[in-house]
């Protein structure tokens, strides 16, 4: 009953318990200490379920396995898509990334499927037992698979319509197209008899979403897109950065930063007033030490309700070769309440007491000293 | 006459080889002055550290000892001597249970300390005092962020030697410039890599005043060997009066004098890459160092108070003689601060040293500083290049930078 590789993850498995259960009661049950190795005891818990499940992948082995006889194993198809699958990414090497991916989606799905086809010949010399073990160990895969290809599928070609339309248009396109899925979706659940004929409008419905979505991507994006992606709203002459938020302002711009960001110092507006925190340091401080021609992550999390962005003024400099002087800065997207965004900067002079760098929230109260040393 | 066959000798001269090099193992461990020491903690991080070590080494020699001696024992009882080989068998639900439970039980007894101590060296609720620390090829740059409670009302920005108070908790902000380096006082705490764009946090804490040293631990080109560190604990006192020195205004030396020359040396050769806070040119304008334009890291030593350390490139070469050295390193507790403080005086200051650096920066530190071999990083040194002064700019620069306290 218990193969070699479950009993070596039904081992790991109690270690891990052990461990977790004896951390969370003798050190601190709410720290990262914990969290890893109950994490730890999930993924050995559900190892040792696949292990025991495949029983360690060993077709061999299976109990139920009928004695040789003469049937020849059945033909494959597989080495041929595999084959094609490496074709076509060596093509997308060599043309452009859309194929590259394709051929290795195909390569490595192809690949996998030989590899289980194989598995399962070697269970016996009966086709029809071998077909049944492939279909136990990845059968409930098929159907969840195809329909996942299947639904990314729907969704790009669905994509590619709704980003030509107006915005308009594509509000009344998503209502119709969301009011259509339900009522198909109640016709076939509650009329079997009609099951032939609602087939045939889901066919019809694929099909109008097919040629649409291909056209559409032919076409291209709507005007506006097009105007965006050619300004770039980070360029320089785009900056905005005030308290305005005009045509260039990115309305995509992310306002969640990963945990995993690494930031020397947080920023908060609340109430209308700017305060900082260091790293490290537990208190609100008004000078923010940032070391010279490094670059800095500066968090800036938004605690109120209208939309703000964080400004960093860093002096001012000659204008090419002219002695013309100009402002030199820079800032972030607005941010909405609860919203926040880094900013990296990289400062390459150190700063003077008599005027030096500061960050500011337009339309908040308050300044945050920045020293470069 | 007797004779040793060859078999017993060749085994004879490996078994005295093995001998020696593992006696010399064990002698190396008794040396008595061996300043990185990971088994001599002076504060209370690296004492955590310690306590967890006298846990584990035991619980690890032991297990080590059980398994060689039980290999050795089934490589020599059940060797070929030509004996049929033995009916094998498969599956000792017994066996396998032992084999499983022991480790389980020993790893979850390391693992559980293991993790107490980890957590307990990540807190930062309890600190008094922060530094940020970057390393750069190849060397350490320290500054202090304002923090009225410890009497910093200014920046301080120094390099080659961390200078903080002692029974203070202190937080290390590392990160780096160009590549990975690691910060590791091994009498203070373990190691912490310093990595660009990232901001790792390093606890550091010393029970009595006196020096700590360390170096880079994570491999970061052709000097790594070259980049040390030293910590100098202050008494509270003390390092009240370092930071009143670290934040004296620049005085330029006397007209007339020979360090009045070398500063005018100093603002041609030195001052496109080094800092000298305060110092301005003939107008009057303060001068900005640009190594952003000159160095690979974007950065070189601030040299504002060079003669307050006793050390420079890289805490590697030392600024005073010998003696002077050894009567900081040596001295008492109550002592040292005092002594260190005197920083670097005439009768002290290693000019031999200074001018050879001077003279031949390259020759002394390895570093990407060929002129003709910059085309990978765009022209930009990887540490200080040869100048070509004369030895008359040498004169007048160290007469100069002496005055830099």
């Amino acid at each position: 009953m218990f193969t070699p590789g479950s009993k070596y993850f039904l081992g790991l498995t109690g270690l891990s318990l052990v461990s977790a259960v004896l951390y969370t009661f003798l050190v601190n049950p709410s720290d990262i200490g914990a969290y890893a190795l109950f994490g730890l005891l999930l993924s050995a818990g559900l190892i040792t379920g696949i292990s025991f499940f495949t029983r360690d992948g060993e077709a061999d082995t299976v109990e139920q396995a009928v004695e040789a006889n003469t049937e020849a194993p059945v033909s494959s198809f597989w080495p041929l898509v595999f084959a094609l699958g490496g074709a076509v990414t060596l093509l997308g090497v060599a043309t452009n990334e859309i194929v590259f991916v394709l051929g290795l989606a195909v390569l490595v799905g192809g690949g996998a499927e030989w590899a289980i086809q194989n598995w399962a010949d070697r269970a016996s010399s009966d086709s029809a037992f071998n077909s049944f073990v492939r279909h136990r160990a990845v059968g409930a895969l098929d159907y969840p698979g195809l329909a996942a290809v299947a639904l990314g599928v729907i969704a790009f070609l669905f994509s590619r319509i709704m980003l030509t339309v107006s915005k308009d248009q594509a509000a009344i396109i998503f209502m119709i197209a969301a009011a259509a899925v339900l009522i198909v979706g109640i016709l076939i659940g509650t009329k079997p008899a009609l099951r032939g004929k609602t087939s045939v409008i889901v066919v019809a419905g694929v099909l109008v979403l097919a040629v649409s979505g291909i056209a559409s991507a032919i076409s291209g994006e709507r005007h506006e897109l097009e105007v965006i992606a050619e300004e770039d709203p980070y360029s320089l002459e785009h900056r905005e950065c005030g308290e305005e938020a005009s045509e260039h302002y990115d309305h995509h711009a992310n306002n969640t930063v990963s945990l995993r960001s690494s930031v020397t110092a947080t920023v908060f507006v609340k109430d209308g007033k700017v305060t900082a925190q260091l790293v490290g340091l537990k208190k609100d401080v008004d000078t923010i030490t940032i070391p010279r021609s490094n670059d800095i992550n500066i968090l800036f999390r938004n605690l109120d309700k209208e939309e703000h962005r964080l400004v960093a003024n860093l002096g001012e400099a000659k204008v090419g070769t002219t002695d013309v002087m100009e402002k030199v800065g820079t800032c972030t997207q607005l941010t909405g309440e609860n919203q926040e965004q880094v900013l990296t900067v990289k400062i390459p002079k150190p700063s003077s007491p008599e005027a030096p760098y500061t960050l500011t929230v337009p339309g908040a109260e308050g300044e945050i000293k920045v020293v470069v040393p | 006459m007797d004779t040793v066959s060859p078999v017993k000798s060749l085994t004879r001269r490996i078994s005295t080889t093995i001998a020696g090099v593992a006696g010399a193992f064990v002698l190396a461990g008794c040396a008595q002055n061996a300043p990185q020491d990971t088994f001599a903690p002076k504060g209370d991080n690296a004492q955590k550290i310690h306590t967890l070590d006298k846990i584990v080494f035991p619980i690890a020699g032991i297990v080590g000892v059980l398994v060689v001696a039980l290999a050795c024992y089934i490589f020599v009882k059940f060797r070929d001597k030509g004996q049929e080989i033995p009916a094998q068998s498969h599956g000792k639900p017994t066996v396998e249970i032992i084999l499983t439970i022991v480790p389980a039980l020993i790893l979850t007894v390391v693992g559980v300390f293991t993790f107490r101590t980890i957590m307990d060296l990540a807190e930062t609720e309890d600190t008094e005092m922060i530094i940020n620390v970057t390393g750069q090829q190849w060397w350490w740059e320290y500054d202090y962020p304002v923090q009225a409670d410890q009497g910093i009302t200014q920046p301080i920005i120094t390099s080659g030697q961390l200078v903080f108070p002692v029974g203070t908790n202190v937080l290390l902000r590392e990160t780096s410039r160009d590549v990975i380096h690691s910060f590791w006082i091994p009498a203070l705490n373990g190691k912490k890599d310093a990595v660009p764009g990232r901001v790792h946090l390093l606890r550091l804490q010393a029970d009595k005043p006196g020096i700590y040293a360390g170096q880079c631990t994570e491999f970061c080109g052709l000097s790594h060997a070259n980049m040390r560190m030293e910590a100098i604990a202050l008494s509270k006192e003390d390092f009240a009066k370092w930071v009143a020195g670290q934040q004296k205004p620049y005085t330029s030396p006397a007209e007339g004098t020979l360090a009045k020359e070398g500063e005018t040396v100093y603002i041609n050769q030195c001052s496109r890459c080094h800092q000298v806070n305060g110092i301005k040119d003939a107008n009057g304008k303060a001068i900005i160092s640009a190594p952003d334009e000159n160095v690979y890291s974007g950065a070189a030593p601030n040299l504002s108070h060079l003669m307050s350390r006793n050390t420079f490139a890289g805490a590697m070469f030392d600024l005073v003689t010998q003696k002077c050295r050894d009567d900081v390193w040596n001295a008492k507790s109550e002592e040292f601060g005092a002594k260190y403080l005197a920083g670097v005086t005439p009768d002290c200051l290693n000019e031999k040293n200074l001018r050879a650096w001077l003279r031949n920066a390259p020759a002394m530190k390895p570093m990407y500083a060929d002129p003709a071999k910059l085309e990978k990083t765009n022209g930009l040194y990887r540490g200080m290049p040869n100048l070509g002064l004369s030895e008359d700019d040498i004169d007048k620069l160290v007469a100069y930078l002496s005055t830099l306290k």
